[in-house]
């Protein structure tokens, strides 16, 4: 008989693998940690602009800052303190941008079609890498939230209202995951969309409440940051750090103190989330379709 | 070819018939056609068989057509027409199932850089559902068999060319697939790790699986293919054994430059031709620069050949003795070139 035929009977018979969706989206979750510890000096990159900003910021502009807040909020606020909640959004945005980059990078080197010819369930590759990008989301707004504090910031809700802070950098770090995610389905180029990416970031940051309070600023950059998701964002995670009503760009009266920010500040990102997301969703589904194009 | 290994007496290829069981064809397409958005017609009307324990090779020049056909049986594209079944399984009806069941390695090396050599594998091992109690004997098979195994703690960031290639190769066998497919495996990498590379190709062909692979180097497909079919403008313009295909040019290729334009090339073919010197089933090509001459004793009757040009007064500039390259078989089979559409001169060949 011919060498290899004892292996027809068993080995070489068609077998289907029965993967499960949980297991499916624990190994894509897995491959993206796995990615992250096994290189993290990416982690730190990540956080450099971020903490770069907040020493930055809070030590050139710390003293006018404050006084101007005085004089608008009526209290004696640490800017450190009104800095930081946006410095947590500014983490979720460039965690965002770095998950765009993951993806695009798989997409460039080939892994991506692997993953399509793989028997994996497509949600699952997306909702795993989403899960990891989660737990990265968490361990850098920690870390953000750990040098405030060490700065002399004071998370006015104790430890629930950290937990808070870093829920709202999650959520709308969802929005901007969807967006970089839609980007690098289109472009599938680094370069590209980088392009795209990089100039919208910092008038993003800037057209908000990010800084300074909205009050103090010209009236068509308070217009903008009304339709700014940033602005929800931060004011969200800025209510629960100071214990206030923050929000200025829309006025709600419904609840009481902070939540008058709060509540409505995630009701908008929790909008978004679900837009940018049902659109992420298409276009993946778009662009991974097997019609000839 | 110095180096022969067809191990066609030894091996088994599953044919249907004197078999009870009857097993299904590796690959069957029927009429399969792709078109793109743009019109490009990319696979134009494409039938094949592939029976299993095949080593079958997809031969043509870039844009022919081979890595869209390879993606529509691995379902990453639909044909716009036509059927296709890949272990029994309609690549339209159950996409699902053909994933399940195949092995594939694209032209792009597809491993995580990020990742070492182990974890890459142990991926792919989740991917495909290996059942847990096995896995770390096969992850430590697969890279035994691909040579990494020493290496499997390590970053693949610091892999060469060849060692990503060999681990992009582990990973499409955890599941120990019944067909492989290899699209262009070994381009772009250099002699020595491309020969590794084939004795892989040939274990893993040994022990009865099928492997379906492109190429565009004759080299590669006739020294581990079957069969072989030649691809060009979506088409399959030839198909049969790499000895079937390299009569067709002969076992050397004789180029002769000659001084003048492309008439004194076509007289010199002409002349060669009516020469004797050759047997009926050489080929006699007009080139660019001269003549591509293909036989079975081109090395033998090289000189006699160049002699008698000189006789009739033709001014040889140079000249060139190589194994039939792919380019050569194309030239033979199509009287065209590869990559030079448009420009090609009519062939006279003496088949016809």
């Amino acid at each position: 008989m011919p060498k290899g035929s004892e292996e027809i009977g068993n080995s070489l018979e068609i077998r289907r693998s029965r993967n499960s969706f949980l297991g499916d989206t624990w190994a894509n979750f897995k491959r993206w940690i796995l990615k992250l510890s096994n290189t993290p000096t990416l982690l730190i990159m990540n956080l450099l602009q971020p903490v770069l900003f907040l020493l930055l910021f809070t030590e050139v502009f710390g003293d006018v800052a404050s006084a101007q807040i005085e004089v608008i909020i009526g209290e004696s606020i640490d800017y450190v303190s009104f800095l930081l909640p946006a410095i947590v959004i500014q983490v979720g945005i460039s965690t965002a941008s770095a998950a765009g980059g993951g993806l695009v990078t798989d997409i460039e080197e080939g892994i991506f079609e692997k993953l399509m010819v793989f028997p994996m369930s497509r949600t699952a590759i997306f909702l795993g890498k989403t899960f990891s990008e989660i737990v990265r989301i968490i361990i850098q707004i920690g870390i953000i939230l750990g040098l405030g504090v060490l700065l002399g910031a004071s998370i006015e809700t104790g430890f629930i209202g950290a937990l808070g802070v870093i829920g709202v950098g999650i959520m709308f770090s969802l929005i901007f995951i969807s967006l970089t995610t839609i980007i690098a389905m289109i472009t599938k180029n680094q370069e590209t969309m980088f392009s795209i990416l990089m100039p919208l970031i910092f008038p993003l940051l800037f057209l908000s409440s990010a800084f300074l309070p909205l009050d103090i600023m010209p009236g068509w950059i308070r217009t903008v940051a009304r339709f700014n998701p940033v602005t929800y964002g931060i004011d969200a995670a800025r209510a629960i750090v100071l214990r206030m009503d923050v929000m200025t760009v829309i006025d709600i009266e419904l609840f009481s103190g902070m939540w008058n920010s709060i509540i409505p500040g995630v009701l908008v990102l929790s909008l978004l989330v679900l837009v940018t997301g049902g659109i992420a969703v298409l276009t993946i589904k778009r662009e991974t379709s097997a019609e000839a194009k | 070819m110095t180096h022969q290994s067809k191990r066609n007496g030894e091996k088994l290829i599953l044919s249907e018939e004197g078999n009870d069981s009857k097993p299904k064809p590796s690959i069957e397409a029927k009429r399969v056609s792709l078109v793109y958005g743009d019109g490009t017609k990319a696979v134009n009307d494409v039938s094949l068989t592939v029976p299993r324990g095949e080593f079958f090779g997809f031969l043509g020049p870039n844009g022919a057509g081979k890595t869209t056909f390879i993606k529509i049986l691995t379902t990453l594209l639909k044909p716009t027409r036509g059927e296709a079944r890949v272990n029994g399984f309609s690549v339209g009806e159950d996409p699902q199932a053909i994933r399940e069941s195949i092995g594939y390695m694209a032209q792009e090396t597809n491993v995580d850089k990020d990742l070492t050599a182990e974890e890459n594998v142990r991926f792919a091992c989740e991917a495909y559902g290996v059942p847990r109690g096995v896995r770390e004997e096969r992850i430590r098979n697969l890279l035994e068999l691909v040579g990494l195994y020493e290496v499997a703690d390590k970053r693949v960031k610091e892999f060469s060319g060849g060692m990503k290639k060999r681990l992009d190769a582990a990973t499409a066998l955890v599941h120990e697939p019944p067909l492989i497919f290899l699209d262009e495996p070994t381009t772009g990498l250099d002699p020595k790790s491309r020969k590794k590379l084939w004795k892989y190709f040939e274990k893993i062909n040994d022990r009865g699986r099928t492997i379906f692979l492109t190429t565009q180097y004759l080299e590669e497909a006739d020294y581990l293919c079957d069969r072989v079919g030649v691809i060009q403008g979506g088409k399959i313009v030839e198909l049969g054994s790499p000895e079937e295909l390299k009569k067709k040019v002969g076992s050397h290729v004789l180029e002769i430059n000659l001084k003048g334009d492309k008439k004194s090339g076509k007289n010199a073919a002409e002349i060669v031709r009516k020469s004797g010197i050759l047997d009926d089933r050489a080929t006699v090509e007009t080139t660019e620069e001269g003549l591509n001459i293909g036989s079975d004793r081109t090395r033998e009757l090289g000189t006699d050949i160049l002699v008698k040009l000189r006789d009739e007064g033709f001014q040889i500039t140079g000249f060139n003795l190589h194994d039939p390259t792919l380019d050569d078989v194309f030239l033979a089979i199509t009287g065209e070139r590869i990559d030079e559409g448009g420009r090609e001169e009519p062939s006279l060949n003496f088949e016809r």
